[in-house]
């Protein structure tokens, strides 16, 4: 009797433990991704929203099970702004067998190509930087890069000068490779016949006063001033350009100067830090903007919300730039699942270089659709114009792709 | 000194050649290669993560910088904050071959031991050239004279076409007799390497203080007049002191641009240097064991921050950024704890140490 009871419960032991180990299979695999970013120290104004933007996304895909019962795991570590702090982070990434990599500056972007190489890992970083794309086949750029943004703002200027002969322009450029990146570009552009006059390039400083800059500008008749940079400078010149009565109230306004920017070089924080001189400021992305209303903005306002996030965050461009690398994330692993492919690295990469024509990846974030090919790792090609008015951001006109980036490519 | 070199205890010499000993008793030596040995051996039985690689080798490459850093304002008494500007010489002279022969170029990947030395004679030309001001410089003015290096180097880096103006410029995978070092083995290869620096230059400068030309160094420190006097010249010393320190800081730096596999000017600026002075000054001025201390402690704590940081980060986004203000904040509180309450660092702390086990068992 003894006997029979104790062989019972071995059976039903065994059974459980059986149980146990086939409610693990089940439950799916683990995909792992990593995000090293600038949560605190420089730029971590834009670092923090696209930090809560990834981890915000990547818990509604586990929540909604967009991977079925897979789940996605992101490990999201600050780095200051640090390539050192980077590298090691990634490290510490690799070391947890990551299939997918998202990065942030251009600094440490540039400064991990080979090892993206050496582990043929996919990456998308933060920055738009043409430059991360040379001699490298792993690092996809998600939106247009800071050229072709800064060339289409080019070209936009040429297509709409009112005033005679070829419209005056200044570049002001952060002091290093992400502000630097768009200048050859731009030149390569007037080359080919882009009818625009580059009449200075300005590197700026930590100044806190722009006044003699803006009257040099000024004397050489400059009209535009194309910025490619951070916000906080650039709230800087347009409060200095507002004070001396420079700034045209209407595009192209003669004797005045017309003020445009690339991705980070605007956007609602941009209102915050200048005020009522950031009215008329000219600025483009890739990215819809939250005044814009649609099924994308509600979806991120509804995600924001749902993870309790305030509404600065949920209407930062940063934010959605975070959701936005996540998603084209996860529509490679989806894909690659539906293929009835093992998400590896390189089966990720093979889906993101196979994200074109038919394929492409249209995320309701995005003014376009994201498009990647062996030959062209720049994602969302289109661009959208927007215009402060009355403090808020408003698009202009219908999303264009910058012709003279074509041309020079 | 005790004719039992085992039991010796106290500070009793009979002689200056048994005071200038390198290890004062048989117990000192037998500690010292135990402690040796548990450092070659360590990564052999534990298996570490990169991640962690990266930290101990970082570690290593500034105790060399520190060492060099030590000789100049801890024994010299010439106060540098352009030691980070040293350092990066030495790798962008890595860097330089790098650009004209391309990365992978034999001279890089087969002969980096050479290359390494190379960085250090470089490094110790150019601080010979910044030391020269130190001829008519003293104390503040000498500050600035080498403040002004560091600036200079970084205008230089930053808007020289040659430098990719301050991008990282890749370094291609060393060869060792095995073959390739490659990803797996690197941090692994790079720690015994820079290991063998480490010990071989610390023993240089632990001879170097028993000879005539380190002693000038202290002797110019405490008393440029009194050294002339005594057949010294202050002003070669000076400069030889500047040139000695860029030799360590060179070497550092082609270690740093290896281990790394890259050289970006962000590695080299001016809190660098003001880092390197803190760990030289955390671990104890004018020690030798100070330029292991230092460094150990600035480190790690700058790695406890900076998880403490990113943890506030998570919480406080953006508002006054506090997480951003801690790293600073610790790292400035730190140095003036330091200066107010052991201003000997923690070398002092282990001279009691063992002052307390050379007495013991007696007590005084």
């Amino acid at each position: 009797m003894k006997n029979t009871q104790i062989t019972i419960i071995l059976v039903a032991l065994s059974f459980l433990l059986i149980l146990g180990f086939s409610v693990q299979t089940i439950a799916g695999e683990t995909y792992k991704m990593g995000l090293s970013l600038a949560i605190t120290g420089p730029t971590s104004d834009a670092g923090n929203p696209y930090s809560k933007g990834a981890e915000d996304y990547v818990k509604y895909v586990n929540d909604e099970k967009l991977l079925g019962d897979d789940k996605l795991v992101c490990f999201i570590r600050d780095d200051a702004y640090k390539t050192e702090t980077t590298k090691r982070n990634l490290e510490d990434f690799l070391d947890e067998d990551i299939v997918f990599y998202l990065n942030y500056s251009t600094g440490s972007t540039m400064a991990l190509k080979q090892d993206f190489e050496e582990e043929k890992i996919p990456v998308l970083p933060a920055s738009f930087h043409a430059g991360n794309l040379i001699d490298s086949n792993y690092i996809f750029l998600p939106i247009a890069s800071y050229s072709s943004q800064a060339v289409g703002l080019a070209e936009y200027v040429a297509a709409n000068h009112k005033g005679s002969g070829k419209p005056k322009v200044a570049l002001f450029l952060h002091p290093s490779a992400f502000g630097r990146g768009p200048l050859g570009d731009v030149k390569k552009a007037i080359d080919v016949g882009l009818g625009i006059d580059l009449v200075e390039v300005v590197e700026h400083g930590k100044d806190l006063d722009n006044t003699a800059m803006l009257k040099r500008l000024k004397s050489k008749g400059v009209q535009y001033v194309i910025s490619q940079t951070v916000q906080p400078p650039v709230a800087t010149m347009l409060k200095g350009a507002q004070s001396l009565g420079m700034i045209a109230s209407t595009y192209g306004e003669a004797g005045k100067i017309t003020f445009l920017g690339c991705h980070y070089a605007g956007g609602p924080d941009l209102v915050g830090l200048a005020g009522s001189a950031a009215e008329n400021y000219y600025w483009t992305t890739s990215y819809k903007l939250m005044t814009a209303k649609g099924p994308g903005t509600d979806a991120q306002f509804a995600l924001a919300k749902r993870y309790g996030r305030d509404d600065k965050l949920a209407n930062s461009p940063n934010y959605t730039n975070g959701i936005m690398v996540v998603q084209v994330a996860v529509e490679a692993m989806r894909r690659a699942k539906s293929k009835g492919k093992k998400v590896t690295r390189a089966s990720l990469y093979e889906e993101m270089l196979a994200m074109n024509g038919y394929n492409a990846y249209y995320p309701l974030t995005t003014v376009g659709p994201v498009t990647f090919s062996k030959d062209d790792r720049e994602g969302v090609d289109t661009l959208q114009l927007y215009v402060a008015k009355d403090g808020v951001f408003h698009g202009v006109g219908l999303p264009f792709v910058s012709e003279y980036v074509q041309k020079i490519k | 000194m005790s004719e039992n070199r085992w039991l010796a205890t106290g500070n009793f010499f009979t002689s200056y050649k048994a005071e200038q000993r390198i290890f004062l008793t048989h117990i000192d030596r037998v500690v010292f290669i135990g402690f040796l040995v548990l450092m070659f051996v360590w990564p052999l039985i534990f298996e570490v993560s990169n991640k962690y690689m990266l930290v101990i080798d970082s570690i290593l490459i500034a105790i060399i910088a520190v060492y060099g850093l030590n000789l100049l304002t801890g024994f010299a008494g010439l106060i540098s904050i352009g030691h980070a500007a040293f350092v990066g010489v030495g790798a962008y002279t890595v860097a330089t071959f790098a650009q004209v022969l391309g990365s992978n170029h034999v001279l890089l990947t087969h002969y980096w031991p050479l290359m390494i030395v190379l960085a250090g004679c470089v490094g110790a030309l150019v601080g010979g050239i910044v030391g020269l001001p130190s001829l008519r410089l003293k104390h503040l003015y000498l500050v600035i004279a080498t403040l002004s290096f560091q600036m200079i180097f970084q205008w230089a880096i930053n808007f020289s076409k040659f430098f990719d103006q301050g991008q990282t410029i890749a370094i291609g995978r060393v060869f060792w007799f095995t073959g390739k070092v490659v990803r797996k083995q690197h941090y692994f290869f790079w720690y015994y390497v820079i290991l063998v620096f480490v010990v071989v230059l610390g023993f240089a400068v632990r001879n170097l203080l028993r000879t005539k030309h380190g002693r000038c160094l202290v002797a110019v420190r405490d008393n440029d007049r009194a050294a002339d006097a005594m057949g010294i010249h202050p002003g070669f010393t000076k400069v030889y002191a500047f040139a000695l320190s860029g030799f360590f800081a060179g070497v550092a730096g082609a270690l740093h641009a290896y281990m790394w596999r890259g050289v970006g000017f962000e590695s080299f600026m001016l809190h660098h240097s003001i880092s390197y002075l803190a760990m030289a000054i955390v671990g104890g001025l004018g020690t030798l064991m100070g330029s292991f201390f230092g460094p150990v402690a600035i480190l790690m704590l700058d790695l406890q921050v900076e998880n403490l940081a990113e943890f506030v980060g998570h919480y406080f986004t953006a508002v006054g950024d506090v997480a951003t203000a801690l790293r600073p904040l610790s790292f400035g509180l730190i140095i003036v704890l330091f200066l107010m309450f052991e201003p000997r660092g923690i070398a002092n702390w282990w001279r009691i140490i063992r002052t307390y086990f050379k007495l013991w068992p007696f007590r005084y």
